[in-house]
């Protein structure tokens, strides 16, 4: 044990004092973090500013004509009649940011309506466009000015009731704060990637290179422990750097996502734990595959070409994820490495893990490690593999 | 004489891969590297082992070194056998190869109490012998500077200074001159013979005579993983040049020098 910490004292001193490899190391989760503040700080801007909104109403009642005083948004109202078709284009085109339809004659259907007679009550419609963050927030404004009409009324109207209607009027290509959430795995994936991959191309390829692999070995310590040393060095490492990779991105989500405060209220504590642990198994992965890459090259720049095809496997897989949402059902997709991992990671960001695939990606991914690191200590002992230059 | 270093019949098979077939232009799937070797060192002295490219002096200096196994054979250590105390002959053998570079990121200091932890020397013993061998090689001024900020002789001489730290009682250096310039070289030799006055015993292997003659006592001269000749300096160089003798054995041996 003592020859194991010694390994690894170095290892980390190596690490944690050279610039080079602190940028690299930390680096893409500063990077992260600024980049999503910035790209969240431009959309915030837009929302911040009173607006201007332009909405179009049809049967709307004097009664509620002033719904929207006091709030943030001037309304202006669009005159013209317009068809229900042409009103959803306007929409559509952001021409309008709300299209509201009352029931005809709705302030008197309101008042004549009782709540227990078992009649349907009268309606309202209110359409609007996610993708436009005005169009968003005058439709969360005009919602819930409504919802306190009604409480006032106690509850005599439905609003957007019909659940086969999409009031949203987005479509999916707009989304552009859904397709940073997707490409969230994705990038976390290639983060965690190329921070392992710098410093465990050098740890036993550099040794071999250098030839100092043999002054190590005519030391009393044991092979095995070598082998120790060295991965628990790198796992401390590159961990690290996951998690700050990781406060990068879960400070970043909110700001993207508009509105909310904090990282803590989009998401669960327990999910955000959660997510922490896959990326931490996710990195362990890393460490013993590429680490077992560096043990098999004869040199430094062997050992980072040795570890390209798979970091195109780690990009293809994260690639495959786009757009299909995870797979709740096929458990042996759980077992799968790396594949698990974005099906994890994305059913996380969703709120729709199940615990029995969750749990499954981890213990596999830990059985992987173990493996790994027993498949290591092995190659330590081939001397083949060893002065294999 | 006390006899440090007792080889019989060592014998050491490689198994070629693919791509080391093809590189060699063979069908064979093993390469005999060392085909029943006898080797005699005593303490005290310095052993020099002298040979053509491919005969089998690196792999024969990795084996004494426990870094690669043996086929068969046995290995005598201060008639301790190599089989069953591996880890013991190891605090007493120092292993050295001119190839030897360091972490060009760490220092002098750092690295000589890096492998004397690994050498499981006391603090006190480290420092003591650190003071010793840095003022020895001129380190003093530069051991806290970066290895990559040395020069190459500077570089050299750390890297023996690291694998000696641990005082071994034999030192076994694979082509101790090779690629060095010749004040490197120079420091490198008048260290050796230092070494051998103060008792410890050495084994070079190299391909140069004149290193040979110059500072070797006894020389074993081996062709394709066989001892041709084991025998004192001056026994062996009574009627002819080593290069003559050198040359007359390769003949002897069935090579070819017009090959
Ligand atoms: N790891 C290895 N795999 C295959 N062949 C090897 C290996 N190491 C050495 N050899 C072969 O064994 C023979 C002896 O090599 P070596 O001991 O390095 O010779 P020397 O040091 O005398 O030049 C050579 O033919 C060499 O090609
Ligand atoms: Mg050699």
């Amino acid at each position: 044990m003592h020859n194991i910490w010694i390994i690894a004292k170095k290892e980390l001193k190596r690490y944690f004092t050279d610039f080079r490899m602190i940028i690299g190391l930390f680096l893409p989760g500063v990077l992260i973090f600024v980049l999503y503040n910035a790209m969240g700080s431009i959309i915030n801007n837009v929302e911040s500013l009173p607006e201007e909104g332009i909405i179009y109403v049809e049967n709307e009642p004097e009664a509620l004509k002033n719904l929207l005083d006091g709030t943030p948004f001037t309304i202006k109202r669009s005159d013209t009649k317009l068809s229900k078709e042409a009103a959803l284009d306007k929409l559509q085109n952001e021409e309008i940011d709300l299209y509201i339809i009352y029931e005809e004659d709705f302030m008197q259907k309101v008042q004549n309506y009782q709540v227990d007679s078992g009649e349907v009550a009268p309606a309202v419609q209110i359409y609007y466009k996610s993708a436009s963050t005005k169009s968003e927030q005058l439709y969360t404004t005009y919602l819930d000015a409504l919802n306190n009409y009604e409480t006032s009324l106690s509850n005599k109207f439905d609003i957007n009731k019909d659940q086969n209607i999409n009031y949203d009027v987005t479509v999916t290509s707009d989304i552009f704060q859904e397709l940073i959430a997707t490409i969230l795995p994705f990038l976390l994936l290639v983060l965690l990637f190329s921070s392992t991959m710098g410093i465990c191309a050098e740890s036993i390829a550099g040794e071999k290179e250098r030839g100092t692999i043999s002054t190590l070995l005519v030391t009393p310590i044991k092979r095995s422990e070598l082998a120790f040393g060295k991965i628990l060095a790198i796992s401390i490492t590159a961990l690290s750097s996951s998690v700050v990779t990781f406060l990068g991105v879960i400070t970043s989500i909110p700001k993207l996502m508009g509105g909310y405060a904090s990282g803590v209220e989009l998401y669960h504590p327990v999910t955000i734990i959660l997510v922490l642990f896959v990326i931490m198994m996710t990195v362990l992965l890393f460490t013993t595959i590429l680490t077992i890459l560096s043990t098999f090259a004869k040199s430094v720049k062997e050992a980072s070409s040795l570890a390209v095809p798979l970091m195109m496997i780690v990009l293809f897989v994260g690639l495959m994820n786009f757009g299909i949402d995870a797979h709740a059902n096929n458990f042996v997709l759980y077992l799968i490495p790396i594949y698990n991992v974005v099906q994890s990671l994305t059913s996380l960001f969703n709120n729709t893990i199940n615990p029995i695939n969750f749990l499954l990606c981890i213990i596999s991914n830990l059985g992987y490690v173990i493996l790994g690191v027993m498949l290591l200590t092995k190659m330590f002992k081939n001397e083949r593999i060893i002065f294999n230059h | 004489m006390v006899e440090i270093l007792k080889i019989d019949n060592l014998t050491k098979k490689f198994k070629l891969s693919a791509k080391q077939r093809k590189i060699n232009k063979t069908t064979d799937t093993y390469k005999v590297a060392l085909n029943g070797l006898h080797l005699n060192a005593y303490k005290g002295e310095i052993y020099g082992l002298l040979g053509p490219n491919g005969a089998g002096k690196t792999t024969t200096l990795r084996i004494i070194c426990t870094l690669i196994k043996k086929d068969q054979g046995t290995i005598l250590f201060d008639g301790i056998n190599l089989d069953d105390k591996p880890a013991l002959i190891r605090e007493k053998i120092g292993f050295l190869t001119s190839e030897l570079k360091l972490d060009d990121f760490f220092t002098p200091n750092y690295l000589c109490d890096y492998f004397g932890a690994l050498h499981h020397m006391k603090k006190e013993e480290i420092k003591e012998r650190k003071d010793f061998l840095f003022n020895k090689f001129g380190i003093d001024k530069f051991k806290e500077v970066k290895i990559g900020n040395l020069s190459n002789g500077m570089k050299q001489k750390v890297a023996l200074v690291v694998s000696l730290i641990h005082d071994p009682e034999i030192i076994i250096f694979d082509e101790p001159t090779n690629g060095l310039d010749v004040i490197a070289s120079k420091i490198v030799i008048d260290y050796l013979m230092e070494l051998k006055a103060a008792g410890k015993t050495i084994i070079i292997s190299t391909h140069i005579f004149s290193l040979v003659e110059k500072i070797c006592d006894r020389i074993g001269i081996i062709f394709d993983g066989q001892m041709a000749i084991e025998d004192s300096l001056a026994n062996l160089t009574k009627n002819e040049t080593l290069e003559e003798l050198f040359f007359r054995l390769y003949e002897e041996k069935g090579g070819d020098l017009n090959a």
